[in-house]
């Protein structure tokens, strides 16, 4: 019984760990229909940029986080409009190609500027663990996990109850009508794939200062997002949490009984029982558009 | 058949233009990971490997000529590496090639080398089963996982007190191996396997595993990891509170492992084939060289792709040309003289005869605990 508490404890830490870095994704993915294949690498900037800035610019962490939102969310600005904007409404296939390139680009700059060795950034707080019966989990990850809840409501929040949240929907819904109400189309695409990006940015500083920053973490990161994000459904907040929460156990729980070793696995079971089962994922908020 | 002309044209082209690119420099191919998981540790391996050649380059080079490195990326798979090695035979036409990282991707390219007859030398691969496939145009400048075993076995079970021991691998066959092989060693001294696990490569969140590990309540923990896994793995081994000794294979006793892994890294024991504090002339030589070109202590890897190039251009020396079968008959008859030793090669190309050692490491810099000299298999 302690086994298996510490067991869920570790899947729910990993889960929400999961959600946060596949926020960014759902953003993107879910709500601007772009597929988004360099959300890995915006992901690893964000670790890469926090490890500069705590270490070169001796900021603390939380400046540095700060700074680190700054830097990704103009960048990301800059991407939509210099490149996603050349191929908006051109169909899926442009947008894949360009990111896939894109992705590409940035992991070698990385390798480039910085090398291939993992980096170290700063800890917000003394690391040490805490126990809470016989189940163990540390400062920083309950620290991380609480940065993680307050990001999911946050983006959340601007979606649901900001004017600019009520443009974004209202463009991605149908762009034309929105244009002719008066909305700058062009500038809500743009702040939309910046808040996806500084997400995505933020959740790789967050995790690697728990575990590390390194040029070639975006694969992976990539993979487990667009699960999270199938398993959710497409660009539902809920469903991040859902999604990466349930990824989270289960790899926890069949790593815990079964093998460590074949961990990855169980992500794309679930993956086809949703896509069989329930194609829209757990919650979806897409809706049918002309 | 115009197509068949034009082939002919090409192939003569290319035949022509060898012997004269031949005549400026002797080529060794290198291809190790330059990107991926391991690209970090790949990369050292090429800085030892510059740093010979340049050596070799300031004392008139080899038949009078300058060495050349070709290097290409293998990114530790099997596939990259083949066409790494396609690359390096077809087009810069090397006479040696060194390479590949991986065990995996070291299995993929020996029967390429077999195929175009070039001489293949491995530093790093340690998988047993490469020096098994007879492949007479292989040799491995590295020690092997059932060698290192053999070594330390008996030093870890004594001296280190251990009745129960975790082994924990990452999930690919070097991993597996080193797992195999020292829990095969172990046992037979009488040291109970408490668990065995493994993970993928580019893992971070350990604790699943450690929370297994916690239960399971063994003496010791072996890891088999590089760098990047195993630094985290040893941070998360101290987050979870575990006080078992832990002793690993893979390269821990470097500078970047022990800044990576902080703390958490005092009192761990690595069994390695080379670590920067071993007190010789020759060593301290290499050292320094290797300090004063890139500001750091050389590791493991460092020293392996330094050794495999000097052990391929005394062979080139040796044999008199770059005829390939008489550089693999020179590279059967190495005597050479590294940093860490001397390295021979048996009959079926593993090199035996140089010391590895067992680290410990205390206030951030590792400590020689117990040196063997790694002996021919049997």
């Amino acid at each position: 019984m302690d086994l298996f508490l510490q067991f869920l404890a570790n899947g729910l830490v990993v889960g929400v760990f999961y959600a946060l870095s596949a926020l960014g994704l759902t953003l993107i993915f879910g709500l601007m229909r772009v597929v988004n294949f360099a959300h890995g690498e915006f992901y690893m900037l964000g670790g890469v940029v926090g490890w500069f800035v705590t270490t070169y610019l001796g900021l603390d962490f939380f400046s540095g986080l700060v700074l680190v939102a700054l830097v990704m969310g103009s960048f990301g600005w800059a991407v939509d409009r210099f490149l996603i904007e050349r191929v908006r409404g051109q169909g899926e296939e442009p947008g894949i190609l360009l990111t896939i390139g894109l992705s590409i680009f940035l992991v070698n700059i990385t390798l480039l500027a910085v090398g291939p060795a993992p980096l170290k950034v700063a800890r917000a707080i003394t690391e040490g663990p805490i126990f809470l019966g016989p189940v163990t989990i540390t400062k920083m990850r309950l620290l991380a996990m609480v940065i993680g809840v307050a990001l999911i409501f946050a983006a959340h929040a601007i979606i649901h109850r900001t004017r600019l949240g009520s443009a974004m929907r209202a463009t991605f819904q149908d762009p034309m009508a929105a244009s002719l109400a008066g909305i700058r189309t062009k500038q809500v695409y743009a702040a939309t794939f910046a808040l996806g990006c500084t997400l995505s940015a933020l959740s790789g500083m967050l995790l690697a200062s728990i575990y590390s920053a390194q040029a070639s973490v975006g694969g992976l990161v990539s993979l487990k997002s667009f699960v999270v994000v199938i398993l959710g459904g497409m660009g539902s907040f809920p469903g991040a949490i859902a999604g990466g929460l349930l990824l989270g156990v289960a790899e926890a729980l069949w790593g815990g009984y079964v093998a460590t070793g074949m961990v990855d696995i169980i992500g794309f079971l679930l993956v086809i029982l949703i896509l069989v089962l329930r194609p829209q994922g757990l919650f979806s908020i897409r809706a049918e558009r002309a | 058949m115009y197509r068949y002309v034009l082939g002919c044209a090409l192939a003569a082209g290319v035949a022509a233009a060898a012997p004269a690119n031949a005549q400026d420099s002797v080529k060794i191919g290198l291809v190790e990971p330059l990107t991926g998981s391991v690209a970090y540790n790949g990369k050292s391996v090429v800085e030892g490997a510059k740093l010979a050649v340049e050596q070799i380059n300031a004392k008139g080079g080899v038949l009078g000529k300058p060495v050349e490195l070709v290097i290409e990326d293998g990114q530790c798979a099997p596939a990259n590496s083949v066409n790494a090695v396609e690359k390096l035979v077809q087009k810069d036409k090397v006479a040696v090639l060194v390479g590949a990282f991986c065990s995996s991707a070291t299995a993929a390219i020996m029967p390429v080398a077999q195929k175009y007859k070039i001489p293949l030398v491995t530093g790093v691969s340690s998988s047993a089963a490469l020096t098994e496939q007879n492949n007479p145009w292989f040799f491995r400048a590295a020690e092997t996982d059932a060698l290192m075993a053999k070594a330390f076995a008996k030093i870890l079970a004594n001296d280190l007190k251990l009745k129960s021991v975790a082994y924990v691998g990452v999930n690919d066959d070097w991993g597996r191996g080193g797992v195999e092989e020292f829990s095969r060693d172990l046992s037979a001294l009488g040291v109970k396997t408490a668990m065995t696990e493994y993970f993928d490569h580019g893992t971070t969140d350990f604790f699943t595993l450690l929370t297994k590990l916690r239960a399971a309540k063994p003496d010791g923990i072996f890891v088999a990891a590089e760098t990047q896994d195993g630094s985290i793995l040893v941070k998360q081994l101290q987050e979870m509170g575990l006080q078992s000794k832990v002793f690993g294979v893979g390269s821990w006793a470097t500078a970047d492992f022990i800044n990576l892994t902080g703390d958490a890294a005092e009192g761990i024991y690595a069994a390695v084939p080379y670590v920067s504090s071993v007190e010789n002339p020759a060593n301290q030589d290499f050292v320094k060289a290797y300090e004063g070109k890139y500001k750091v202590k050389p590791g493991k890897y460092g020293a392996a792709g330094y050794n495999a190039l000097n052990i391929t251009a005394q062979a080139i020396a040796r044999a008199g040309g770059t005829d390939a079968e008489a550089i693999r008959k020179a590279l059967a008859q190495t005597d050479y003289k590294a940093p860490n030793g001397n390295y021979r090669f048996t009959a079926k190309g593993q090199a035996y005869g140089f010391d590895a050692v067992l680290v410990r490491i205390e206030g951030a810099t590792p400590k020689v605990v117990a040196s063997a000299p790694v002996e021919a298999p049997q």
